[in-house]
């Protein structure tokens, strides 16, 4: 079933979600993942991979804080669920594994 | 635009969140970047939401499906109901359309010359024209040797330059021989300036020695065949060598340059002087400049006359001459240039917007009969329109339904047009005599092109009717009382009258162009051009050895039963002589008064050969031993050095370039360079084997053995060179081939104007006196005659005509004798002219609309009434 795997970009959009906690929406998630990764998104892949996230669960959504610049639109909110941290930690977890996993040797040539 | 497409297609909860996020981005790009540049930036970023990520379900898209469903039944219905009118229409349209995109391509092909090259903007070439007395006397593609150069040198604008100087030379590998056509002598800064690709060679410094070549690819096959030519040696006029040094891609079709051959222009100034590469007294010299970035060629142009006088001023007043430089943009020298030694034919201008027009001609005649006859019908469908707004359709819904019908229409149209062009393509490239390697235009613009014609078409012919259509107010037409209105009719009116004019215009067009090009062959030429083959002497040294084979061939050819006659002379008839002598004139004139003439050197056979008429004095002749110091002139060269008549140039003294001749006979003037020009001034010299060309006269029937024969005579005399020939009658009708293929191009696309407005005036009448069926029966049975009837039907018809006729006149008038403007020699616009074509037109207007008046007016009252 869906929910049980996550991409790369999905992680690092849904870490910056969590980062931002309670101001997550599109621009701010694209100018946080810019100034933290240096990787340029365009709004529309931002938009599409949250929408997948909450798809599968990861993340909630809300409407909220109209401004003038948005032309007195809301902003669409996002905040990350329960499952969403769940899948968050399992990854980094997957990762401390493996890490933990590499012979010292391995990355020690050289010296 | 992109908000509302957005705002339908994504889903309405996410829709908010995109709206605010390209907002604020753009609100805050609007600081940064200035508005003009953030608008662009959110369109962009916009359609990028265009993915079905965001998209509604089906369901959710308020898309009636039943409604777009029911549309498409009603259209077919209605298309399979009246069959006669459905095919008028769409065959008209499917015309229309493969009319205007194969000339579009055609246009579109014309002008997009020369595009390959890089830099191509800043490549000019600098045409030179040449002035006598204050008379402009000579243009020049092939200009001033010097030019480039010294632009170069005293302006800081002129980046660099390129000059060529053709080659007439043979070139030969082993016993291989060839007479290339586009043999060029070349700067070494060619291949800088012209970005063809090198395949082998260095392109900076293939051509910067004396004796080195560069090769086509297919020059270079031809030469060598499958053997690597570089580094090795081909011999020019059979005696020097030269080293291949580069092989160049050939150039392609769409460019007005060709070059098979390009030998080092070192090797030019190695065998002529310095000169050739500073002279400014020196024409036959193609430059070309690239100038520097962001340079105006007219400001830089208008520095020229300054430049000119200081440098040549006081040499040129010396003999009241004036020259002038023009600077040809690259990528448009086919289009405008048509000037002495191109390098290949150029096109024509005028002829390539005249078709534009007669194609723009035909598909708009086509949009006008679908306006016509759907709104002419949308009585028929008032009744619909009635209903459908009765229970409850809106009327965008309604506009929505008619430009659905008139896509769809448009859309077979379309795919039929496409079939015809298809089928017809290579018939009219043939026909326009277009080059075989062209098969497609460029796919993006071919496509371009093609959706321009389906949505113009659309546009055009879908929103009139539509918006007619959709206005109907329901209580009237069901009321039963509808009659379509006076300004729709006034409408449609003009609409029919504007088709009639477009006809009439392409009719008398195609009869004046018809006329002009029948005028021009039919004139007196003033010389003989049948059965004549016309052989290339051979182009290698001069030497003792070839005079002695040049006189064994021609005695050979004379002694054949089958040749009336041969002579040898440097031009014949049809061409532009290829010298040019300035600065001649009478002894006893100034060289102030001193003039720019052809001359035509010639055996003593010539005058005879060609039938040419003396008007006063005598030809060159035997008895007077070889003539070196006597020559001819033409009648328009006794005008232009100044004397009054034929017999008072006799046994005057004339200056030639330091050597004084006498002249001692005139000819009488004849067609040398085309009828379409003006008489030129020539001069003839005497020569006994002059470098240039044999006539030979054949009176067998059988013209192929006699070739063959002579062709073995060839061999025997000069060996392994190729014979070169052509026929003069050939040779000289190439000369209105332009012009022909301009006629039959006129006349095919008026042809088709001309039946598509037939197809829609037929429809049209067949539907107007349908509505009149019951009238005539009235009118029948108070008495009106047959013929009043007939009068009274075609009447309202032939008004349309008339007004058309009458409004084309001028417009005629005027786009015609533009184009007669063209020629020194044309035919004057005779009322003839105009009235044969409007009774052609009146003909095909009774024609048309006759059938269905005549069988209106012979029903029987008593059929078409009775149901009253």
């Amino acid at each position: 079933m869906k929910g049980t795997q996550i991409g790369e970009l999905e992680e690092i959009i849904l870490l910056t979600v969590g980062t931002l906690y309670d101001d997550a929406y599109g621009v701010a998630v694209m100018q946080n993942v810019e100034e933290r990764t240096g990787r340029k998104l365009t709004i529309s892949t931002v938009h599409s991979v949250l929408k997948r996230l909450e798809e599968k669960g990861y993340c909630e959504s809300r409407y909220d804080g109209a401004t003038k610049e948005r032309g007195g639109r809301r902003k669409h909110l996002f905040r990350v669920t329960v499952a969403g941290e769940k899948v968050l930690h399992e990854s980094r977890e997957i990762r401390n594994q493996l890490w933990n996993a590499i012979p010292g040797i391995a990355f020690n040539r050289g010296e | 635009m992109i908000d509302r497409i957005l705002q339908r297609l994504c889903k309405d909860d996410l829709y908010e969140g995109i709206r605010g996020d390209l907002q604020e981005l753009r609100a805050f790009e609007i600081e940064k970047m200035g508005l003009k540049r953030a608008n662009r930036k959110y369109q962009w970023r916009a359609l990028g939401f265009l993915r079905h990520t965001f998209f509604k379900r089906i369901d959710q898209l308020k898309l009636n499906i039943a409604m777009w469903h029911n549309f498409f039944t009603i259209t077919l219905r209605n298309l399979r109901k009246h069959k006669a009118y459905s095919f008028i229409n769409i065959i008209g349209l499917a015309i229309g359309m493969a009319a205007g995109f194969m000339i579009l391509q055609y246009v579109h092909y014309e002008t997009s010359y020369d595009q390959v090259f890089e830099n191509k903007e800043n490549i000019y070439r600098v045409q030179t024209n040449r002035f006598n007395n204050g008379e402009l006397t000579t243009q020049w593609a092939a200009g001033c040797a010097g030019v480039g150069l010294h632009m170069k040198e005293d302006f800081p604008e002129v980046e660099d330059f390129v000059v060529m100087h053709q080659s007439a030379a043979m070139i030969s590998r082993d016993k291989n021989y060839f007479q290339p056509k586009f043999a060029y002598y070349a700067d070494e800064s060619f291949f800088n300036i012209f970005s063809i690709p090198v395949l082998k060679g260095n392109r900076e410094t293939a051509l910067n020695k004396v004796f080195t070549v560069a090769l086509s690819e297919s020059m270079a096959k031809k030469l060598f065949g499958d053997e690597d030519p570089m580094g090795k040696n081909v011999k020019l006029n059979d005696s020097d060598n030269f080293m291949v040094t580069a092989i160049f891609q050939d150039f392609p079709e769409k460019s007005h340059m060709k070059f098979d051959v390009l030998y080092s222009f070192e090797t030019y100034v190695h065998y002529q002087g310095e000169e050739a590469r500073t002279a400014w007294q020196w024409d036959g010299f193609l430059n070309y400049v690239v100038l520097r970035d962001g340079t105006d060629p007219k400001v830089l142009e208008a520095k020229f006359p300054d430049w000119i006088l200081q440098r040549e001023g006081e040499d040129m007043a010396q003999y009241n001459a004036a020259m002038e430089f023009v600077l040809q943009p690259l990528t448009q020298i086919h289009l405008i240039s048509d000037y002495r030694s191109e390098i290949k034919p150029t096109g024509d201008k005028t002829a390539t917007y005249f078709l534009l027009i007669i194609g723009m001609f035909v598909l708009v005649i086509a949009w006008i009969n679908y306006i016509n006859l759907t709104t002419a019908r949308s009585i028929n469908r008032a009744k619909e329109v009635g209903i459908r707004k009765v229970m409850g359709s809106l009327k965008s819904q309604l506009v929505h339904q008619f430009l659905f019908e008139s896509s769809f229409i448009n859309l077979i149209a379309l795919a039929l047009a496409f079939i015809f062009v298809l089928t017809a393509f290579p018939y009219f490239n043939d026909f326009i005599g277009r080059a075989s390697s062209y098969t497609w235009p460029d796919v993006n613009w071919f496509w371009l092109g093609l959706g321009i014609l389906f949505l113009g078409g659309i546009i055009l012919s879908g929103f009139y009717p539509a918006a007619v259509l959709a206005n109907f107010k329901p209580v009237t037409v069901l009321k039963g009382k509808f009659s379509g209105s006076s300004k729709g009719n006034l409408m449609r009116k003009g609409l029919v009258v504007f088709q009639f004019l477009a006809s009439i215009i392409l009719i008398t067009g195609t009869y004046i162009v018809y006329k002009q090009l029948q005028y021009l062959q039919n004139q007196d030429l003033g010389f003989t051009t049948e059965q004549t083959l016309v052989i290339e002497t051979p182009s290698f040294s001069r030497d003792s050895v070839r005079q002695v084979r040049e006189s064994v061939f021609k005695n050979a050819l004379v002694g054949e039963s089958f040749v009336s006659g041969v002579t040898n002379s440097t031009e014949v008839p049809g061409r532009n002589p290829n010298w040019n002598a300035g600065g001649l004139r009478l002894l006893s004139q100034t060289e102030a008064e001193s003039n720019q003439y052809r001359v035509i050197g010639m055996d003593k056979n010539f005058i005879d050969f060609y039938d040419l008429e003396v008007v006063a004095g005598r030809k060159f002749d035997d008895s007077y031993g070889n003539e070196p110091n006597s020559l001819l002139l033409n009648e328009a060269a006794v005008n232009l050095v100044g004397l009054n008549s034929a017999e008072e140039a006799l046994d005057k003294d004339f200056y030639f370039w330091g050597d004084t001749f006498k002249i001692v006979g005139v000819l009488k003037n004849y067609r040398q360079e085309s009828p379409k020009a003006e008489y030129d001034p020539l001069v003839f010299r005497y020569f006994s084997s002059p470098n240039g060309l044999y006539s030979v006269g054949i009176n067998s029937q059988n013209v192929r053995a006699s070739v063959d024969q002579i062709e073995a005579h060839w061999r025997t005399a000069f060996g392994d060179k190729p014979m070169e020939y052509f026929f003069l009658d050939d040779f000289y009708n190439e000369q209105y081939k332009g012009e022909l293929k301009f006629g039959s191009i006129f006349s095919l696309f008026s042809a088709l104007a001309i039946l598509v407005a037939c197809l829609g005036l037929f429809g049209l009448a067949s539907y107007m006196t349908n509505l009149r069926t019951k009238e005539v029966g009235v009118r029948k049975v108070l008495g009106a005659s047959f013929t009043r009837l007939l009068l009274l039907l075609t009447g309202d018809f032939l008004k349309l005509v008339g007004i058309a006729i009458l409004i084309s006149i001028p417009i005629s008038y005027y786009l015609m004798n533009n184009w007669l403007d063209n020629f020194a020699n044309r035919i004057f616009l005779s009322p003839l002219l105009f009235i044969i074509p409007a009774v052609v037109l009146i003909i095909i207007a009774i024609g048309t609309v006759g059938y269905h008046t005549f069988y209106t007016a012979n029903l029987n009252p008593a059929k078409t009434l009775k149901d009253e």
